[in-house]
């Protein structure tokens, strides 16, 4: 817990200096319709109370944070965690749908293609994984836009309107995380498969299928179940620029409009929450080995 | 070789499955007209931006005008024609050297029934102009006016601090929209930027952050009821999924087709492309307290050394038109007769011969990252500067640092973009703010010259002598060549053929009051 807390502190310290180097929040509200005088500059600050000096303006934001309170937008003047709760639901929707497309796909590609090594399934599965690395998220998605959507027009093309509109961004996000996952699923599956103890369970006359499920998958998850979580971050990455394409009202694009107005609240608030998420993710991985693996269970 | 045959299936695959993708992309939808058809009177605009407050004290986006002359209105009004017109006042007149006297439009309410007078007026002034307004952006604009005045219930006087030649034209802008007091001190102004309430032809329904905002028409406006029934912004930032959109039916109208994309929406039968130009310009200035950009003819010769009509034509698809000072045509105090200076290497040569600059001298252009196809037309650039013997470094900076650090603090290279929306349509705004020493955004240049013209047409309200002023001030930029204007940005607009009476608006306020479908 100490150890959470000191990524939290370092995390916001880091995040609320950097931005308060490289931009001002007064000018950004101008965006070249009006140019700013020093008055008018000055009197921004005062307002935003971003005039204080750094350690009291973050002191502040720190303790104010512990309290549940994450401060007020500049820019909307609405209260930041209200910002970030209505927002968290559909990236949680995305990055959720995302996953499950992700697995779906990519548990049984990965485990046939171990089980076919070197035939033409697996040489396929290998070439399709590394296409889907190959494709830049965005074009991935507009792809699909005009395939599904506006070719085919199976699907709206972009929108946050009831259980359709998870289709495409979660298929887009679902196939990208896949290409990865299957490819280490498949590796993983074939080191484990080159274990004594495999040698040992065939020897014992246990059928095929038991071998492969019971010693091998479940040896095979952990490095798996690792990368997911380590992945968790970089999800978050892609979720940003999806959100974009799709026209999804989540925290990515919260996050981007911040960062592009210097919304120094919303960025820091949005910080405190997607660290607190990976922090929280990466506990939940580390627990879960002992239940994947007798050898790191501790005491 | 077995890695290169390896990375040659790879790159092959590759190949192949876009150009499956690519036929299966192309072409258009198959009945996108029933989707349209089913939304009855209620329209559907794509637009990029959400600007998070609809509060018209909080912003200077044009995403909120889109939006906001839709749901308030001004004393005054400035329709697509651009021209000023009666809003919520029917009359206004000088009664005295400062004082500015406005007779209103009487029964008029607002959205949620608390009627318009006098003291809504002095309710909003004192809002902008008090601590309320200090948060955002627009207090600045006003800070001419003293304050309102209340003379009787349909009568308000504004009493002038200093003199503003273009008073009533910033009485049509965003800060001068009409709010009701009584909401707005009932419920804050945090609920009101998230629930607005005007008098506008349309009223608030619902809004989702970064998702859409719904209005629906009122049936009472003064200026008569509205032919829509209801009409939905949505939120799209990716201009390739707002044409999708378009093209899928699920849009009628898309703000911001993007150059690339135009004749996707042109050859659509279902679609029409529109094109407008708007008061957004693009320049490169000079800062001459940087060598070599101190001596005109070095100025001169990067400008005659620079193919403006053939980036134009190539990298813009030819949607933008040539300036000759820092103003677009729409503007007053623009000289129609100006021409550009002519592209001409060989005297860009002699120029900087003639100035001493030695072959293979480095100029440094900065530019903020965002702007794709300035960066585009920078490289292009690169070339016709190398054909002079000038060596052109791209300096790319992050937007928000570039206006608020990089500019004001002179740290660009001799040569800087600068892009100006022009929103009073009047030259003081964009002359005063960039030319007047000392200013935010113009930290080095100064001009005696110059000085004089920018107090001669400030000093006055009587439009001729403002416009021999500004004609002045244009011929005398143009000599100095302290900047290179390039071009009047051309917006483009794709809409949906059943879309009638549909008006581009050169400022992106779309009004819908008299826009049907059919």
């Amino acid at each position: 817990m100490g150890g959470a807390l000191a990524v939290l502190a370092a995390i916001t310290l880091f995040v609320a200096f950097g931005i308060r180097l490289t931009g001002d929040p007064a000018v950004a509200l101008f965006e070249g319709a009006g140019a700013p005088s020093m008055q008018d500059i000055q009197r921004m600050h005062r307002a935003f109370g971003t005039d204080r000096p750094f350690l009291v303006q973050y002191v502040g934001f720190a303790g104010e944070a512990l309290r549940g309170n994450l401060g007020t937008s500049f820019r909307s003047g609405q209260p930041v965690s209200g910002l970030i709760m209505e927002r968290a639901g559909p990236t949680l929707a995305l990055a959720v749908g995302g996953m499950i497309v992700a697995l779906t796909v990519a548990f049984p590609l990965g485990i046939y293609a171990a089980m076919h090594r070197n035939a033409l399934a697996d040489f396929l599965i290998r070439v399709a994984s590394l296409l889907g690395l190959s494709f830049p998220n965005f074009w991935l998605g507009i792809m699909l836009i005009l395939i599904l959507a506006v070719r085919l027009r199976w699907l709206p093309p972009s929108g946050y309107s009831g259980p359709v509109s998870l289709v495409l961004p979660c298929l887009t996000l679902g196939v990208i995380l896949a290409s990865t996952l299957v490819r280490l699923v498949r590796a993983s599956l074939l080191d484990t498969l080159g274990q004594p103890y495999i040698r040992t369970a065939r020897a014992k006359g246990m059928p095929e299928r038991t071998v492969i499920v019971r010693h091998g998958l479940r040896n095979a998850l952990l490095p798996v179940v690792t990368f997911i979580g380590l992945q968790f971050g970089g999800l978050l990455g892609g979720v940003v620029i999806l959100e974009n394409v799709f026209a999804w009202p989540g925290l990515g694009q919260l996050a981007l409009g911040a960062v592009s107005y210097r919304d120094y609240p919303v960025v820091q608030g949005v910080v405190v929450v997607l660290a607190l998420g990976v922090v929280a993710v990466n506990l939940l991985v580390d627990l879960r080995y002992g239940l994947l693996n007798p050898r790191v269970r501790v005491g | 070789m077995a890695w290169r045959q390896g990375r040659f299936v790879r790159t092959g695959g590759v190949l192949a499955l876009c150009v499956v993708l690519g036929a299966l992309a192309w072409g258009g939808p198959v009945g996108a007209q029933s989707t349209v058809q089913s939304r009855g009177r209620s329209l559907v605009i794509v637009q990029a931006q959400d600007p998070q407050n609809w509060d018209p004290i909080a912003t200077f986006l044009l995403s909120w005008g889109m939006v906001g002359c839709n749901v308030f209105d001004g004393l005054v009004d400035r329709g697509p024609d651009l021209v000023i017109r009666p809003g919520l006042a029917t009359s206004w007149k000088w009664i005295s050297n400062d004082v500015l006297q406005f007779k209103l439009r009487r029964g008029v309410t607002f959205h949620d029934g608390e009627p318009f007078n006098a003291d809504a007026v002095k309710f909003t002034f004192d809002r902008l102009l008090g601590p309320e307004g200090a948060k955002g952006p627009q207090q600045g604009n006003y800070k001419s006016i003293d304050h309102a005045q209340v003379v009787d219930p349909y009568t308000v006087n504004f009493v002038m601090k200093e003199q503003d030649p273009v008073i009533i034209t910033k009485l049509a802008g965003y800060g001068g929209m009409i709010v009701p007091p009584k909401y707005v001190q009932e419920h804050g102004s945090a609920y009101f930027g998230a629930n607005p309430v005007g008098t506008g032809p349309f009223k608030f329904v619902e809004y989702r952050k970064d998702d859409h905002l719904t209005l629906a028409a009122n049936a009472n406006y003064w200026g008569g009821a509205p032919k829509l029934s209801a009409v939905t912004y949505r939120i799209v930032p990716e201009a390739a999924t707002r044409v999708a959109e378009l093209q899928a039916g699920r849009a009628d109208v898309a703000q911001g087709v993007p150059v690339a994309q135009a004749n996707v929406v042109k050859n659509d039968g279902n679609l029409a492309l529109l094109t407008v130009g708007s008061p957004t310009v693009t320049e490169i200035r000079f800062d001459p307290s940087k060598a070599p950009a101190g001596d005109v003819r070095f100025r001169k010769a990067v400008i005659a050394g620079i193919d403006v009509q053939t980036i134009i034509q190539t990298i813009l698809g030819g949607y933008g038109r040539r300036v000759s000072t820092f103003q677009s045509p729409l503007s007053f105090g623009n000289d129609a007769s100006m021409k550009p200076y002519p592209y001409d290497p060989t005297q860009a040569k002699q120029l900087l011969a003639e100035a001493g600059v030695k072959p293979g001298t480095e100029v440094v252009l900065s530019f903020p990252s965002n702007n794709a196809d300035f960066r585009e037309a920078a490289q292009a650039m690169v070339s016709y500067l190398q054909a002079i013997g000038l060596k052109l470094t791209l300096q790319p900076v992050e937007q928000v640092t570039y206006f608020s650090d990089t500019i004001p603090h002179a740290k660009t290279g001799q040569i800087y973009e600068f892009g100006w929306g022009g929103w009073t349509l009047d030259f003081d705004n964009t002359a005063n703010l960039l030319y007047h020493k000392g200013e935010f955004w113009n930290p080095v240049f100064s001009d005696a010259d110059v000085e004089k013209y920018l107090t001669q047409e400030r000093t006055t309200n009587d439009q001729k002598t403002r416009l021999t002023a500004f004609l002045g001030l244009d011929h005398r930029l143009y000599d100095l060549a302290i900047d290179f204007p390039l071009w009047q940005q051309i917006n483009l607009w794709g809409a949906n053929k059943r879309v009638q009476g549909f008006v581009a608006p050169p400022d992106d306020r779309v009004r819908l009051l008299a826009v049907s479908v059919k």
